[in-house]
């Protein structure tokens, strides 16, 4: 046993845990921050992705202790305060999701591609940048066209993709 | 929104339906589900967890098919933290019953799949365990239950089991031969079910007599869901109450009550199951697994709740799975181009269990697709191979035989020198002949084959295709041009309930559906909104706890917006009569003293009107006599068996580069006639997901086996190719409306279209751009570059032996 402690949206968190346990099972199964979703354990579908220190990060092959000391933010910390992040508010105005259980991952990749660029995405940027999230629900028509939407309103003023 | 096609009220409709009232219906809402799902607050079945629970873990057969000879507990027993190592002797000792898949179709659309000499169809016997053999590599052989799930795993490494490993065979045409390994002792063949459909001798006739016999023949291959929330199932036993609870979702979780109460052997109304967000299901999650019924019951026996979470490796394994047909077809042709008449074989892999043939049934009834085709036969039959059970899967049965008649009518417009468009246009079942019955039996009940036909032409631009075409060739690519039509169908089960309950500020829809991202919370919502003339905000959809959910048939075949709009509309004209009948008692006149239009109630001979909601909060204040005391709330039970028709035409535009057998598609377009579109921001979403879906089996998913070992290949999303951000386009879809005359709004189905065409159109795709080089190709999906090149260095070393001096010109055809 090992007690990993960590800063979780915020909010500083100490656990005493097995020494292989993961950081998805740890947000899981000991905080009981069940937002991140573990969907195949090899680190292809980008379920479980979460930042740590500001960078996306697959959280089902990486292992608690590994974060200790670290800032985790996970979907559960993604909106402010009750006032949703661009990327909800694009994800359910153009119906980016449908059974949701890819969603929380896919957004904090997409957070993370779109603050990574500083200026809005092109549709090019999207389909290579989120290549390592997977969707089976979608075909990602519809996530593309919300994390460029998403790309445009954190960049207001940033000017558009062309002009980049 | 497509408004060339005219809506018309409906013959079947009711009073209730008033188009000029809809507020709702028709618009591109946003979900109600989406506040939850982007928040991190879904509630699938793995965020479930309960105090005191244990975990459990498989032990699953490494070999394709092997007696069990003795299984040795005693090692794992003694590990850290285990509970129980449970097999399928402690099963029988317990008296367990094997699952009753109910795997034959039935309804009287179906087609009746029979065994061979007309006997009934043997399923097998599916129980949690099996006591004698494994069918199949990945099958439970055993269970470990533990504290822990790490303590549970490394405890099923030391179940001892003794295999003596027997002769395998897991491809349909081998298994299907009387010399081959015989996954069931009781029947004397793998063979389950040999039917022969149409009228044998007309056929025949028919091209005896034809000026072109066209053949095609190929193996629509074995894929997997892959809905990406993996299987898992929370069980708990409560002594003090003898009562079970299931935490798994599925696709309908009154299903999975009865089909546990037969295998546990105790009432219905001792088990309760909870279906919430389901990450996934396309048709996967439609049969109950082992898995369910093996923490029910080791629940019981170590007396705490039991987790069950697969890996995506069992995933990969175990999930059921999908397609794989080999099908044989063939089509008379007469001098103008008109079909006479079509024989197919199809044989479809069930896997080592029977689990459900409506992938063979479904597809027989649309043999003949979109198209007027006078005479038809079709032989059907199924086989048992060593392999995990296939069941249906998204559009179920129709994208093979769509595949099938499409390849072949693509065919027949190379050997018979017609234009691909034109020979369909010839014969596409027109409007004035619906209702349809096609030479299979099946009724189509409605569409405009030809409209839509012209409309997705326009969509995708197929007149400049050729143009495209040639600036591609300019930059030193192939560029194929893929066109198809399809109808696909929409039975399911036939029964539906729903609790219609109006309360003062809220309704509540309670209903026996079981979405898994198709939106049901919101378009649900929708027509109960218009239907009552109530706000759609207020109005919310109850699922999936059959606490609460007393009946329903679960989400399948595109039957959920059919079955809830008909049904809701349904229940709201009783809630109106029962809502006429409150009022008056309440305001103290005759019933007939009151009138109902648009969601208000109205007295008739003085300014008194009510809303719903007035009305309710009147009524719940109230001291009604005993006959309404149940105040605004009505049950409805309703059966509804004909079955719909959606259709449409896709096309798409693939490159590919004929140095390394590369391909991108460039274009997609799509018109899918789903009836009438509900939400078309939840139909749209429906068709882009289904695209990729057809797509992903037609370039790059396959559940590959090792032909020298009967090992699967595939355990992990690195083996399995799946649809992705960087291989897949945009897509161009429109929703056509031709309203359903089977149902009060005129509903098809919108979930399944997208995946029906696309196996069709991305193998014409690959054809037309291989043509000039190939010819006609005999290529197996997926069509992986591998594939494509070497059908690409063939091709031409063909041409240079034919001919040295010939270019990469393409055929001519002529309209």
């Amino acid at each position: 046993m090992t007690i990993v402690s960590m800063r979780v949206n915020g909010v500083e968190v100490s656990r005493e845990v097995p020494d292989n346990i993961l950081l998805a099972y740890f947000l899981r199964e000991e905080l009981g921050m069940t937002g991140t979703h573990v969907g195949c354990d090899t680190s292809q579908c980008g379920c479980c992705v979460v930042h740590v220190d500001g960078v996306s990060l697959k959280s089902c092959t990486t292992l608690a202790a590994q974060v200790n000391g670290c800032s985790v933010s996970t979907i559960e910390g993604l909106a402010n305060e009750g006032v949703l992040h661009p990327i909800q508010k694009a994800f359910a105005a153009m119906h980016a999701l449908q059974c949701g259980f890819c969603t929380p991952g896919m957004m904090m990749s997409a957070v993370d591609l779109i603050t990574g660029h500083g200026r809005p995405l092109t549709e090019e940027d999207v389909r290579e940048g989120m290549e390592g999230n997977l969707c089976r629900c979608t075909g990602y028509h519809n996530i593309v066209k919300a994390i460029i939407t998403a790309s445009h309103e954190m960049h207001a003023g940033a000017g558009d993709a062309q002009a980049a | 929104m497509n408004d060339r096609l005219l809506k018309t009220t409906n013959p079947g409709g009711s009073p209730l339906i008033n188009e000029r009232l809809f507020k709702s219906i028709g618009k591109p809402l946003q979900r109600k589900e989406d506040q939850r799902l982007i928040t991190g607050k879904g509630r699938f079945t793995d965020d479930f967890s309960m105090a005191d629970q244990t975990w459990a873990w498989m032990v699953r057969s490494p070999y394709p098919h092997a007696r069990i000879v003795h299984i040795d507990k005693t090692a794992a027993l003694a590990m850290p933290g285990v509970l129980a190592v449970l097999t399928g002797a402690d099963c029988m000792q317990d008296g367990l019953n094997a699952i009753q898949h109910s795997p034959v179709p039935s309804t009287q659309y179906d087609v009746k799949l029979r065994g061979p000499g007309d006997t009934p169809v043997f399923t097998g016997q599916h129980y949690l365990l099996p006591v004698d053999k494994a069918r199949f590599v990945g099958e439970a052989i055993a269970m470990v239950v533990a504290e822990t799930r790490d303590q549970a795993s490394a405890a099923a490494e030391a179940v001892e089991v003794q295999y003596e490993e027997l002769p395998w065979v897991f491809d349909s045409r081998e298994a299907a031969k009387p010399d081959a390994p015989r996954v069931w002792e009781d029947i004397p063949g793998n063979v389950l079910v040999d039917a022969t459909f149409g009228d044998i001798e007309g056929t025949e006739k028919a091209f005896a007599a034809a000026a072109h016999v066209v053949t095609f023949k190929s193996h629509v291959g074995r894929v997997t869901g892959v809905g990406l929330e993996p299987r898992a199932a929370l069980g708990h036993y409560d002594a003090d109450g003898d009562a079970y609870t299931l935490y798994a979702g599925s696709g309908g979780a009154v299903r999975q009550k009865r089909e546990l109460a037969d295998v546990l052997g105790v009432d219905q109304k001792k088990i309760r199951v909870l279906s919430f967000d389901v990450g996934g299901n396309f048709g996967t999650r439609n049969r109950l697994y082992v898995e369910a019924g093996l923490v029910l019951w080791s629940s019981k026996k170590v007396g705490r709740p039991v987790k069950f979470r697969a890996e995506r490796s069992e995933s990969f394994l175990t999930d059921y799975q999908g397609r794989d047909l080999v099908t044989d077809v063939s089509l008379a042709i007469d001098r103008d181009g008109k079909f006479l008449a079509m024989r197919a074989h199809n044989l479809s892999n069930v896997g080592s269990v029977l689990v459900s043939l409506s992938p063979l049934g479904k597809g027989s009834g649309l043999i003949t697709g979109s198209y007027d085709i006078p005479l038809a036969t079709l032989r059907a039959q199924a086989v048992f191979t060593n392999t995990m059970a296939t069941q249906a899967y998204r559009s179920s049965g129709r994208p093979e035989v769509t595949f099938a008649i499409e390849r072949l009518i693509d065919r027949a417009a190379l050997q018979i020198g017609m234009d691909r468009v034109e020979l369909r246009r010839r014969n596409l079942v027109k409007p004035d002949q619906m209702p349809y019955m096609n030479a299979v039996g099946s009724t189509y009940d409605s569409g405009e084959y030809e409209i839509n036909m012209d409309a997705l032409l326009e969509l995708g631009d197929f007149a400049g295709a050729e143009a495209r075409r040639a600036e591609a060739q300019s930059r030193g690519k192939l560029l194929g041009i893929g066109f198809c039509n399809y109808v696909e169908s929409s039975i399911g089960t036939p029964k539906e309930r729903v609790d219609l309950i109006v309360h003062a500020d809220s309704v509540e829809v309670v209903i026996g559906t079981q979405p898994a991202g198709q939106g049901h919370e919101t378009s649900f919502a929708q027509v109960a909104a218009d239907v009552l003339n109530v706000p759609f905000e207020q109005v919310f959809i109850i699922m999936g706890d059959t606490d609460v959910v007393s009946a329903g048939g679960g989400t399948h075949s595109g039957r959920s917006m059919r079955h809830a709009s008909t049904i809701i509309v349904l229940a709201a004209e009783e809630l109106v009569m029962q809502g006429r009948k409150i009022a008056a008692h309440v305001f103290d006149v005759a019933v007939d003293q009151l009138a109902y239009d648009d969601g208000v109630f109205r007295c008739l001979y003085d300014n008194r009107a009510w809303t719903w909601f007035e009305l309710a909060a009147k009524a719940a204040a109230a001291k009604l006599p005993p006959e309404l005391a149940a105040g605004l709330r009505v049950r409805f039970d309703n059966e509804m068996h004909t079955p719909v028709f959606p259709n449409g035409s896709c096309m798409c535009e693939i490159e590919i580069d004929p140095e390394t057998g590369s391909l991108e598609i460039k274009r997609y377009a799509t018109i899918d006639d789903v009836g009438r579109c509900i939400n078309p921001l939840i139909v749209h979403g429906q068709a882009h997901g289904a695209i990729a879906q057809g797509v992903g089996q037609a370039m790059w998913e396959g559940c590959h086996i090792d032909p020298a070992t009967g090992q699967p290949l595939v355990g992990s999303l690195m083996d399995y190719g799946m649809p992705r951000f960087d291989n897949l386009p945009s897509f161009k879809n429109e929703i056509a409306e031709v309203l359903s005359p089977t149902n009060p709004f005129g509903v098809k189905a919108g979930g399944e279209g997208g995946t029906t065409g696309a196996l069709a159109v991305i193998m014409s795709a690959v054809e037309d751009a291989l043509l000039p080089i190939c010819g006609v190709i005999e290529m197996e999906m997926p069509a992986t570059p591998l594939k494509v090149w070497t059908a690409i260095q063939e091709g031409r070393k063909r041409q240079r032996e034919k001919s040295p001096a010939r270019t990469d010109a393409r055929p001519e055809v002529t309209a």
